[in-house]
């Protein structure tokens, strides 16, 4: 395969480093005839791909087996994909400069519904045809995996192979099948009826999905014999024995997350009832003091970073987290390395610990109350009190940090306009106790910023069967924040209606929308997550087209007994237990976490043998 | 505190990082390398260093200069070599020295900056009309580069301001022309003495003199850095600090 020259283009583009791709621990392998060729593709630009820990996981995971050699793949930006299609330059791995279209595998994380149509684009530019049915035997084998690959169903036309889960070791599995296959005579049907057949493997091809009138699902199942009908995600039992990177690649340019990233466990015992990563990613699997410190001693020597960060769904739940923040701060302080731990709770906020990570470097601080009054905060199972956001705010300004930020949801299932008017109060109660503390105590310049998301019901959530508010509904909701926001000191920012309704119809979708998305790719929709390049109107053009209502799919209300498109993904959470969980929501009953109590979710029962 | 002053290049596929991604490259090499860094006081410690101009993301250079500080002394072979050992391929140091604490900053030494500048012209041209053109390039006294200004208001058209740039031209000679390429070596002013891009000369000397050439594919090659051109070049490494 030849090298694709690109040196004269790198001179006409913007931020031309992100196409070098021999950043510092990137891997260059030498390539042979049996070389098996993975295209690791992350849908967006490279600055925002390079800052996803999942990535690096994978990456140096699938380099690390012998013969298999994983590149890069970013979403080229707009000038770049300008040039390469002026020179029929198709898309080609930052490693190699060779094009992905003669790959074993090219397989896409799928972090965000807003990225499909990059997806799609991305074929379409490594000139690879998008549904799956249309590839022939030597083009690549398309996989997919991520969080939104719990419902693929509005990419499932798309996709060879879906990955459920945690995709550690099930990737190895799938490499090792190809392997012997290669061997012995690869046939893709028999690959992939093969490959059905692992834990956490899902072929959408080999399931048919029939339709009632209505539009709603009327079966899904299995098109061969052999194969299960349920699809079950597959996790990692012990995180310590889990393969993780010793050293990332660090980019030459400032990424988003531009630092060393250490995994401290997966998974999250809260329980918020909207938080679709709380529910997908249990059981709680911690990784051991002992590891972390191992891995963050040779992460930091192998990057040269300045800072750490320690990643997981809620840190201040990590049972070691005190001692482990103790030694980090210990033996690199001297070495200026700054501690970040983002997702801390605040009802067991431990100012202290941030004191002492302070002294390092500076950090924001950011609370996130979800909702404005305690019911809906109960509602959505969010188990803190005004108390607790006042304590931590109180104490927070009383050691010098000025700045906060308050995060909330609008448009969460039973909530009412006094749900909203405590959104102002409680901003209005935060500015108050800054004034309450005494100007020689308090740091200067306060600034409250509020920021408001609208609530998009996703799968595997009690809330799976609920409607997103309208657009109307979201727009007068924000007006009037803004309205009673106006107060000096607090700055309000709320995030566009739009695309999160966009967001809500793929989130729930069924494979009737691979049609629009086939659609909004010929219309020239991409980076729909970037406010400049999102284009409302086409969107609602291409819908149109395809004869598709999105709000069939956004505001429409489930019934309990409706086959939901995810019905046929065991995601480890029975449906009775997501049943129970809203309709205690309805009544405002709180759930308690999991370390306290058990709440018979499921993950139990088959997963790891009874252990949380 | 110790101060080291560094002659170190920048080129093959680093030409296109950011003078902001080179100092982060530098950052992570020098703890990499262990290094034992001064860094800056304050809530977000860097360590220090200074570097004599930023270069442009796409052009090349033999002789860029750095002053870090170190908290201990460590022998220069060692601080290169371990350097060296940590920067990415077309990051070299190739000489240090220890300098006085006292010395004054890279920026407020260095006055020239010598160029080799690649001129793609889009037909044939001539030695001999190169020469002439070159000449009649030279002879003006007055260049005019019209600079915006940054803007301060979003709703007000950015100012412009005019600035003759032909003082800032100390010199301009051709290295080679074959038949549409030309090589052109220039001396201009840099630094404190106000800091001139050759492509901004090559703009001007297309739009004055009508030179068919085609911008985008300039390519540009930084050669030295320099505090003084007579008697003799002196380079920051070369005066007495």
């Amino acid at each position: 395969m030849e090298k694709i020259e690109i040196q004269d283009i790198l001179y006409k583009v913007e931020k031309p480093a992100r196409y070098l791709g021999n950043e510092l621990n990137s891997i260059h392998k030498t390539i042979n005839e049996s070389t098996i060729r993975y295209a690791f593709c992350f849908p967006d630009i490279y600055e925002v791909g390079m800052s996803h820990l999942g990535m690096q996981i994978l990456y140096h995971l699938i380099n690390n087996e012998e013969n298999v050699f994983c590149e890069r793949v970013f979403a080229p930006a707009i000038d770049m994909e300008e040039e390469m299609r002026k020179h029929n330059i198709p898309l080609f791995g930052l490693e190699s400069r060779q094009p992905i279209k003669h790959f074993d595998f090219v397989g896409f994380t799928l972090q965000y519904e807003l990225s499909y149509t990059n997806i799609l684009n991305m074929l379409d530019l490594a000139e690879i045809p998008i549904y799956s049915k249309e590839r022939a035997e030597d083009h690549p084998l398309v996989i997919l995996g991520g969080p939104c690959a719990y419902n693929p169903e509005p990419i499932a036309d798309f996709a060879d192979i879906i990955v459920l889960g945690e995709a550690e070791e099930v990737q190895i599995e799938l490499l090792e099948l190809y392997k012997d296959f290669k061997k012995q005579g690869y046939k893709k049907d028999k690959f992939l009826q093969e490959a059905a057949k692992i834990q956490g493997i899902y072929i959408p091809a080999l399931y048919e999905v029939t339709y009632k009138e209505d539009g709603i699902i009327e079966d899904f199942k299995p098109r061969v014999e052999g194969i299960p009908s349920k699809i079950t995600k597959r996790i990692i039992k012990d995180l310590d024995k889990a393969f993780y990177p010793e050293s990332i690649i660090v980019p030459y340019l400032n990424v988003v997350h531009d630092r060393v990233a250490l995994e401290i466990f997966r998974g999250c015992t809260r329980g918020c009832r909207f938080c679709q990563a709380g529910m997908i990613y249990r059981p709680v699997r911690e990784k051991s003091v002992e590891r972390l410190s191992n891995l963050a001693e040779n992460l930091l020597a192998s990057t040269g970073y300045e800072e750490i960060s320690l990643a997981s769904l809620s840190t201040s739940d990590y049972s070691g987290l005190q001692d482990f923040v103790r030694g980090l701060i210990d033996k690199y302080s001297n070495d200026k390395v700054g501690i970040s731990l983002p997702s801390l709770r605040l009802d067991n906020f431990s100012l202290e610990l941030i004191k002492e990570i302070q002294k390092v470097r500076k950090t924001g601080l950011t609370f996130a109350p979800e909702a404005g009054s305690q019911r809906l905060r109960d509602v959505v199972n969010k188990g803190l009190t005004e108390e607790d956001l006042m304590n931590a705010t109180e104490k927070a300004f009383e050691s010098g940090w000025s700045s906060v930020k308050l995060y909330f949801m609008i448009g969460l299932p039973t909530e009412t306009e006094e749900d909203l008017v405590g959104i102002k109060d409680l901003a209005f109660k935060v500015v108050d106790i800054y004034h309450s503390i005494p100007k020689e105590q308090r740091g200067k310049g306060l600034n409250v910023t509020v920021s408001t998301s609208t609530f998009i019901p996703k799968p595997f959530t009690p809330f799976q069967w609920e409607p997103q508010i309208k657009l109307e509904e979201t727009s007068a909701k924000q007006s009037m924040l803004k309205d009673k926001l106006r107060r000096k000191n607090i700055t309000y920012n709320y995030h566009d209606a739009k695309t999160s309704l966009l967001e809500a119809v793929f989130a729930r979708g069924d494979r009737k929308l691979s049609k629009v998305l086939a659609i909004a790719l010929e219309e020239g929709c991409k980076f729909d997550g970037w406010a400049e390049h999102f284009d409302f109107d086409k969107w609602m053009g291409v819908f149109e087209k395809a004869g598709i209502d999105p709000a069939f799919y956004a505001s429409r209300k489930r019934e309990y007994d409706e086959l939901l498109p995810w019905d046929h993904i065991d995601a480890g959470v029975t449906k009775d237990f997501l049943i129970r969980e809203n309709e205690k929501a309805q009544k405002g009953e709180l759930t308690q976490d999991c370390r306290t109590n058990c709440s018979g979710c499921g993950i139990n029962q088959g997963f790891i043998g009874g252990i949380c | 505190m110790y101060k080291i002053r560094s002659r170190f290049y920048k080129k093959g596929d680093m030409v296109f990082i950011s003078h902001l991604d080179l100092v982060r490259v530098l950052e992570r090499a020098f703890r990499r390398a262990n290094i034992p860094m001064a860094y800056t006081q304050g809530y977000n410690p860097h360590p220090i260093m200074a570097f004599a101009t930023a270069l442009g993301v796409g052009i090349s250079s033999e002789g860029e200069y750095i002053d870090i500080e170190v908290e201990k002394e460590i022998p220069l072979e060692d601080f290169m070599g371990r350097l060296n050992q940590a920067l990415p391929e077309g990051l070299k140091i190739i000489t240090s020295k220890y300098i006085s604490k006292k010395a004054e900053s890279l920026m407020s030494v260095i006055n020239y900056s010598i160029y080799l500048v690649k001129l793609p012209f889009t037909e044939e041209v001539g030695v001999e009309e190169l020469k002439n053109r070159l000449e009649e390039f030279t002879k003006l006294e007055e260049i005019i580069q019209v600079k915006e200004q940054k803007k301060k208001h979003r709703f007000k058209q950015p100012k412009t301001k005019e600035v003759n740039i032909r003082n800032s031209i100390v010199d301009i000679e051709i290295v080679q022309v074959e038949e549409k390429e030309a090589i052109l070596k220039m001396t201009l002013a840099a630094g404190s003495n106000g800091n001139l891009k050759p492509e901004i000369v090559v703009e001007k000397f297309k739009e004055i003199n009508g030179m068919p050439i085609e911008l985008q594919e300039v390519r540009v090659q930084r050669l030295e850095l320099l505090t003084d051109l007579n008697p003799q070049h002196l380079t920051p490494l070369d005066i007495d600090v």
